[in-house]
Order: C-alpha cells, then sequence, then structure tokens
C-alpha cells in the first residue's frame, strides 16, 4: 500500500503531515522522501544515515575550446538558446543552465569539439529514523535538471526494501511537473494536503485534476484552518464538489512547526492543533485499511 | 560603479515552497510600479498564484499559446532503422522491431530526431503545453505563464512567459519563480540581474535555504536574502547568510493578522510598516545592482 501525500503548493504541510502519519503507522513503515530538491524527510523523522551513494544524471555537454573552430554552426541547432558566443564570434559555449542535454548540437559539429560529460547529480539515501521506519530520500546537487529520474530511483529502492505488506509512504515535492507525476505514479491512494489559503485551493485543485487524470483515489487534509472563515469555507465546498473526501481539518498554530526541532512529529502535540492531526491522520490510515481490506 | 541595466530583473526564489516569495514578488512589483513602468511575472508556471492577489486585474492583450514543435511519423517513408529513437535522450521514441512509435508527451522538441532521420520520416508540428497571459492592476502589468495539466516541459513555459516578459521593455521585472532547485527555478531565476532569496527561520527552510544560495553561485547571479515570518521560528538563517557571505536586505516579523488576510489573497498595502520595508528591500536590491554588493565569490 502506497500513499503518497502531494499538495501542488509549497509549504502547505506535506512533510510534516507525512512524519506523522509515519509515526502513527510505526516502526514497519517505509518512507520515501520525493522531494529531492528539497529534501526535509531527514529533518522531519530525526533520521539518521545507513548508506547513501551517487546518482549520476545523464550527460551533460560542453565545448572543448582547444578543438572548437568557431564555425558557429550549433547555435542555430540548439532550440533552447543555450549556446553563446562573444562578440568576435570565435570562442562558443553552452550555458549550463538553459541546456536541455539533448545533444543536437553534437550533430552539427564538424570537428567533434562538443563532448558529453557525466557528473554525479545527486545522492541517494537509507537512513534509519529513532521510531524504527526506514527513510529513503535523496538530495539532488542545485542546478541540475533530472530530478523525475531520481524521484523513480528513490520509489524503486522503497519498492525494493519492502518486505511485501508495509506502507510506503511517499512526500511529493511541490508543482504537477515531472518529480510529481513521478511521486504520484504506482500510489494507491493520494493523500492531498490543502493549504487552507487561495493559492493552496488553487494549487490543490491542480494537483487533483492530474491525480485524477492518472485515476488516483484521492483524499484530503486541510492543514492551518482558522486563519479566513472564508477561505476555509471555499475549500470545504470546493472539495465537496470534486467529491474528494476531507479525513480531517488542522488548525493553524505555530506549536505545529516547533515540532520539527525535536525528536516528535504533530501527533505528538498537546492541544487543538495536535489533536486533530492525530485525528485527521488516524481517519486516513483507516482509511487506508479499507482500500487494503476491498 | 557599473551601468544600471535597462531593464532591472528581480528573481524572487528559495529553495522551500510556502516562505512567502509570491506575496513578496507582488508586493515588490507594487513598490516599483509607484515610480517605474515595472511588471510582475509570474513563473511558477506549475501552481502560478499572483492573480490571486489581483482579484480586479483586467486583461490586455492575448492569451498566448506556449507551443513546441515534436515529430510525428511518415509511416510510408520509414524504414524502421531506429536513428531516431537511439538519437533521443528523453525516452520519447521507442523502435521495436522496425516500428517506430513516438511519445509527444515525453518530447522536449529539440528536433534532433527529425534532423537525423535518413528518410526524411519524421515531420514537425505544433502541440501546445500551456499559455502566457497578459494581465494590468492599475499601472502594474501582470503576465502569467501557466503549464497544461499533466504536461511536462515547464521549462518550455517559463521559456515563453521570460521572452514575452522581455518583449514588453519594462524598467523593472519581479519575477515570481517556483521552488526548489532544479530545472524550473533554475530556468526562471537565469538572465536575473538580482535574485531574491526568501526564507523563513524553520529548520526545513534553513537546509533549503542553503541548496538555493549554491544554485545562484553557480549562476554567478547577485543575491540578497529576506527572512519572513521573521519570529515564527529560531532556525539561525543569520549565521548561514554571514557564512555564506550573502547579506540579509530584509527582515518581515511574522504577525498572525497578515497571516490571516494574506491566506485569502488581500494585499498589505495598507500596512505603512511593511510597505516601508518592502521600499528598503527595493533600494537595497539597485544599489546592490548599481555596486557591487552581493556579489558571490
Amino acid at each position: 500500500m502506497t500513499i503518497t501525500v502531494a499538495s501542488g503548493k509549497g509549504g502547505a504541510g506535506k512533510t510534516s503531515l507525512a512524519a506523522a502519519l509515519a509515526a502513527s503507522v510505526g516502526s514497519s513503515c517505509i518512507v520515501a522522501d520525493c522531494d529531492v530538491d528539497a529534501a526535509n524527510g531527514a529533518i522531519a523523522l530525526h533520521a539518521r544515515l545507513r548508506e547513501s551513494g551517487p546518482y549520476f544524471a545523464g550527460p551533460g555537454y560542453r565545448i572543448e575550446p582547444s578543438l572548437c573552430i568557431g564555425c558557429g554552426r550549433c547555435m542555430p541547432a540548439c532550440r533552447f538558446n543555450a549556446i553563446r558566443t562573444d562578440k568576435t564570434r570565435r570562442t562558443y559555449l553552452i550555458a549550463e543552465e538553459l541546456c536541455e542535454r539533448c545533444g543536437a548540437c553534437t550533430d552539427h559539429c564538424p570537428v567533434d569539439a562538443i563532448q558529453g560529460f557525466t557528473k554525479e547529480a545527486g545522492r541517494l539515501s537509507v537512513s534509519d529514523c529513532p521510531l524504527g521506519m526506514t527513510l529513503i530520500h535523496a538530495e539532488l546537487v542545485p542546478g541540475e535538471d533530472t530530478s523525475g529520474k531520481l524521484v523513480n530511483q528513490v520509489r524503486r529502492r522503497a519498492d525494493t526494501i519492502n518486505p511485501g505488506n508495509a506502507i510506503i509512504i511517499v512526500d511529493a515535492p511541490p508543482g504537477i511537473g515531472c518529480p510529481v507525476i513521478a511521486s504520484l505514479s504506482g500510489a494507491d491512494i493520494v493523500l492531498l494536503v490543502v493549504d487552507s489559503t487561495i493559492s493552496g485551493l488553487r494549487d490543490s485543485l491542480r494537483l487533483s485534476e492530474l491525480a485524477a487524470g492518472m485515476d488516483k483515489r484521492i483524499i484530503a487534509i486541510i492543514n492551518k484552518t482558522g486563519l479566513d472563515e472564508e477561505i476555509d469555507n471555499k475549500i470545504r465546498v470546493a472539495m465537496t464538489q470534486s467529491s474528494i473526501p476531507v479525513m480531517g481539518e488542522i488548525p493553524f498554530d505555530p506549536l505545529l512547526r516547533s515540532v520539527e526541532e525535536k525528536d516528535l512529529t504533530w501527533i505528538d502535540v498537546a492541544g487543538e492543533a495536535g489533536l486533530k492531526a492525530k485525528a485527521a491522520v488516524r481517519a486516513v490510515l483507516e482509511y487506508a485499511q479499507m482500500q487494503m481490506i476491498y | 560603479m557599473k551601468a544600471v541595466p535597462q531593464e532591472l530583473v528581480i528573481a524572487v526564489a528559495s529553495g522551500k515552497g510556502g516562505t512567502g516569495k509570491t506575496s513578496l514578488a507582488a508586493h515588490l512589483a507594487l513598490a516599483g510600479a509607484a515610480r517605474l513602468r515595472t511588471i510582475l511575472v509570474d513563473l511558477d508556471v506549475e501552481a502560478p498564484d499572483s492573480l490571486a492577489y489581483f482579484p480586479e486585474a483586467i486583461r490586455v492583450g492575448r492569451n498566448c499559446p506556449v507551443s513546441l514543435k515534436v515529430p510525428f511519423l511518415i509511416p510510408e517513408s520509414c524504414s524502421g532503422c531506429g536513428a531516431c529513437a537511439k538519437a533521443c535522450h528523453f525516452g520519447a521514441i521507442v523502435a521495436l522491431g522496425g516500428a517506430v512509435t513516438i511519445d509527444q508527451k515525453l518530447c522536449k522538441g529539440c528536433g534532433r530526431c527529425v534532423f537525423l532521420c535518413p528518410e526524411n520520416a519524421l515531420k514537425e508540428r505544433g502541440i501546445v503545453v500551456g499559455q502566457t497571459r497578459l494581465m494590468k492592476s492599475g499601472s502594474l502589468d501582470i503576465l502569467e505563464g501557466r503549464m497544461d495539466v499533466g504536461d511536462i516541459r515547464s521549462t518550455s513555459v517559463i521559456e515563453a512567459a521570460k521572452t514575452r516578459a522581455a518583449s514588453l521593455k519594462k524598467e523593472v521585472q519581479v519575477r515570481d519563480c517556483p521552488p526548489g532547485v532544479s530545472c524550473p527555478a533554475t530556468h526562471a531565476v537565469e538572465g536575473a540581474d538580482y535574485v531574491v532569496l526568501v526564507a523563513e527561520p524553520t529548520a526545513f527552510s534553513l537546509h533549503d535555504l542553503s541548496a538555493a544560495i549554491s544554485l545562484v553561485k553557480g549562476q554567478g547571479l547577485k543575491a540578497g536574502v529576506v527572512i519572513n515570518k521573521y519570529g515564527f521560528g529560531d532556525a539561525d538563517i543569520e549565521s548561514l547568510c554571514r557564512e555564506k557571505a550573502l547579506p540579509v536586505i530584509g527582515r518581515i516579523e511574522f504577525k498572525r493578522k497578515r497571516a490571516s488576510s494574506g491566506a485569502s489573497g488581500k494585499l498589505w498595502t495598507d500596512d505603512g510598516s511593511y510597505m516601508q520595508k518592502i521600499d528598503e528591500i527595493l533600494k537595497r536590491i539597485v544599489h546592490a545592482v548599481e555596486t557591487d554588493e552581493g556579489e558571490l565569490g
């Protein structure tokens, strides 16, 4: 059983909620932190590194200055405007931040001055959490562009170490792009974390449209309620209209934020917010159990 | 003294999502628009929310589809040699037993397969992956890039929005960038004169800010940090900035009242002390672009 926690919007509470879910499931649980751009699962779960290995992306390209004859044929071949030249038009170079790594330029270079290179684009790690669960996480080197591929590797590793019946909790990145699609694929349940703001509503509707298009079962938790009653209501109505069952609402409370710094998750927080987080998480797991039975 | 660019491009970015990029970008753009011709460009094309702050904005100009040239096969001409599949780095073409299948959803439109096909069996047609739309609120122009749901080509939409924004020739361009440190963020900050990294004093944000700093350093961009929700947590953003030799160009204190009105997309233009902070941040940015402040080693 795989539950993917996603939101569309960043900062909605995905990682903290994934940690709270994991803490409720207990030591048998596997957490896959798929936000490889901003991997905070290890912080939320106080994980200790067990093993770590390099991740290599596909080739990047560079123009070897000693071989380049300055003919400029590579430049129009690049549809991404990633090839630059100076005023003399004698030297050409590839702007890595714009390069899509298609290799089209190499087909046009008459002297083979454009060479592919591979480099370590990130690390894939397995860690142990004090609460007993296993965390698979990865970190992309900033500026690298193959986060979808790295997410696939995180997912595959989580599946490999699964003895067969464990609950896998996937913490998805924000947005609706390729790393998000890679996080949603294979999920039995998508848990939508709706930030109770106008942006949170807009982004969660885009995410739920994506997940629905992938035939996913979607449930929701509304986070940070109580800031604006009108927005809270709008979100409740929108969830009903989209036939997305709401498993719980968690009020905005700075107390929840502060548990990041301690050896705890949201379900350990005293007071209303903690109790509601605990109830919401329990409702999600009950829903998941029902799905497993049927 | 360095020459002031004709158009000052400010990119508002952060590693972590939800730190307050969109609201800071909106207010910075408003502060710019008070004196100069300014455009707010929403480059968070997977989750564009800048316009949520401007419900009264009116549309100016056409909505422009963002299209990409992708290949399709002329089966009569195809010899099944598989040169196209071998050339494609995106896994969009499969050649099995002489049969070529193209998945246009995975294609990035590089045109390599078309060029390399010895039989001229591949032609191209445009497909739409998103759109840009231009709106106006008072004197502020707002350009939104929006990727279609289910697509993965966010960078194409980001580049199209950057191109359209540049063609409008404003004096100030404020970009609302996507979170993260991979391709969408890389494309969104590219070409900026200054990058404002928005952080909040939490452990998560501290970790992600560090990655965002590496990203802007890698691109050789000038940058400064705004600590948003100041007092909301006690993660030490200031120490990280000192260690990375990055100036803190603003501190905006956390107020529940602000969080409440921000939730519904209300602007804080009535909040004098807030707008004064925004003005100061903008001044710091202009000063930094004119001089060497914030230059990263």
